[in-house]
């Protein structure tokens, strides 16, 4: 029972990194309605931002955490204003291409600086906390705290913030947005600011576990499109559910059956979802 | 309050628009009539900013629109409640109305009376206010739209084809509701192809064709006017 136990704590885990990856790809869709490949480089950078502030810069975890998602934040409105911006009325085709020139770009730029080692970062919270029995690592139930956190909090601005509210106008309807006064730059800023932030924090969040390299966002980026394809594309309830399935079914998935399979489930579980529910699980009907 | 000066609006080599120059003053019911195509939307689109006049002048009180950013347009109190209506489908209609208010969000006190004005022109809207505004039918939908525009507080509300796609009752009353929003003394400029029903209405007409303007007058004058019975009313 335990180790059943265990397998929901490692599903928990891998949801909760996945979901905050989702997040920020899912809200990016909205405004761009192209994916955003480049997104797996920035949790990638963000990672290598948290790795330098700790290990170069001494920093500790938390400020290392906050600086990397700034800089990912920064990042993020760059890739904004320098390309897809320039390209707002180009064929999505453009976005897509130009989205994949950032992603080699800034893998480029890593190697350059970093080299293509794989590197370990760790964080202060190296414990093992003990429930009579059931066993869970510091860092993990602080990967779950975090990402429930989070997605409150990210919900709440959305939800009640006239700021936030026009992140959702923007996705909805573009034109209707424009109509009523929405300043369409800040808002695309503003969005890519927020994704980039989610995806540096994750990637700060899960590098203790796992290990710092340049390549670290491919699978990562692969499973992230999975879940909003899956919970349907620009569906926030889709991306966080979404992230949650697929960190299930790889963590039980890689413990019953084998763990040599676990990343072909989730894409196993795409292939299932969408024979039986093409429009994905949270997509809305027709406009 | 609304003036255009031989404005030019093209799509590539293709000019949807030449040298339209018309007026609006304020108070006035101003109708741009035109079959589908004639360029009613771009005109609306170009004051709203939306598209970028090629050439000529577009002023609104002592402001010159083109090159306007379309938010400016907004704040500067030329809003429009455009074709297809362009709701937030998955907001609830109060968000929807709410979002109307974008601009004067820091007006908490004046949202909410103006709020309270938009629910007295539609009062159905109260029992709606929590549906999402995309289940709502063609009708409610276009209220919601016209709603939405009058929370930004216009001072010139542009219409676009608000009757389209609606059942004849519900143009009726549409067309009631638009009146007595410029009697409370809002301007309006009325893009409609339902000739006959915007006219009864209108204080003056414009009549688009193929990208230019063929006519202007006063409502009896273009109710009197052969062309205008033949080309839109049909009798």
């Amino acid at each position: 029972m335990n180790l059943f136990f265990q397998q929901i704590i490692n599903g928990l885990t891998l949801g909760s990194i996945y979901g905050l990856v989702a997040l920020g790809l899912t809200l990016v869709y909205g405004i761009l309605h192209v994916p955003n490949f480049a997104h797996g480089a920035l949790y990638m950078v963000g990672a290598f931002m948290s790795y330098f502030f700790m290990v170069d810069l001494g920093v500790h975890y938390w400020v290392a955490m906050a600086g990397s998602a700034g800089v990912i934040a920064v990042l993020a409105i760059l890739c904004e204003r320098l390309v897809f911006h320039p390209l707002r009325n180009s064929p999505p085709i453009h976005d897509k291409i130009a989205a994949i020139g950032i992603l080699l770009f800034l893998e480029a730029v890593v190697q350059m600086f970093w080299g293509s080692d794989f590197r370990r970062m760790t964080s202060p919270f190296t414990g093992i906390m003990n429930f009579d029995g059931l066993i869970i690592p510091e860092q993990r139930l602080l990967i779950i705290v975090a990402a429930f956190v989070l997605v409150f909090v990210l919900q709440m601005f959305l939800r009640k913030t006239m700021t936030g509210a026009t992140i959702i106008a923007m996705a909805q309807s573009r034109e209707g947005a424009f109509l009523v006064g929405i300043d369409a730059n800040r808002v695309a800023m503003m969005t890519f600011a927020i994704s980039g932030a989610l995806a540096a924090i994750a990637a700060t969040l899960y590098a203790p576990i796992n290990l710092v390299y340049p390549a670290m966002g491919h699978l990562v980026i692969m499973k992230a499109f999975v879940i909003i394809i899956l919970g349907g594309m620009g569906s926030i309830p889709g991306a966080i559910v979404g992230g949650m399935i697929i960190g299930f079914a790889e963590a039980f998935g890689g413990f019953y059956i084998s763990t040599a399979y676990k990343d072909i489930i989730a894409f196993g579980l795409l292939v299932l979802i969408l024979s039986a529910r093409p429009q994905g699980l949270f997509a809305k009907g027709a406009h | 309050m609304l003036q255009l000066k031989n404005v030019d609006v093209c799509y590539g080599s293709f000019k949807a628009l030449s040298d339209i120059s018309m007026t609006v003053d304020t108070g006035e019911l101003v109708v741009l009539l035109g079959a589908n195509g004639a360029g009613k939307t771009t005109l609306f689109n170009a004051i709203s900013g939306l598209v970028k006049p090629s050439a000529g002048d577009i002023q609104f009180e002592d402001k010159h629109l083109n090159g306007m950013k379309p938010n400016a347009v907004v704040s500067s109190g030329v809003v429009q409640c455009a074709e297809g209506r362009k709701l937030f489908p998955q907001m609830s209609v109060m968000q929807n109305l709410m979002m109307g208010a974008f601009v004067h969000r820091r007006d908490r006190a004046g949202n909410r009376k103006r709020l309270n004005e938009v629910l007295e022109l539609f009062p159905i809207l109260e029992d709606k206010a929590q549906q999402p505004a995309g289940s709502l039918s063609g009708g409610q939908q276009q209220m919601v739209a016209i709603g939405r525009a009058m929370m930004s507080r216009p001072r010139l509300l542009m219409l676009d084809e608000p009757s389209l796609g609606l059942a004849p009752l519900v143009v009726k009353q549409m067309f009631e509701t638009i009146q007595q929003i410029n009697s409370l003394g809002t301007t309006v400029l009325l893009a409609e192809q339902n000739a006959f029903a915007a006219l009864k209405i209108a204080h003056r007409a414009y009549v688009m064709e193929n990208g230019h303007l063929v006519m202007e007058g006063d409502r009896e004058a273009m109710l009197g006017n052969e062309q205008v019975r033949k080309a839109y009313i049909g009798a």
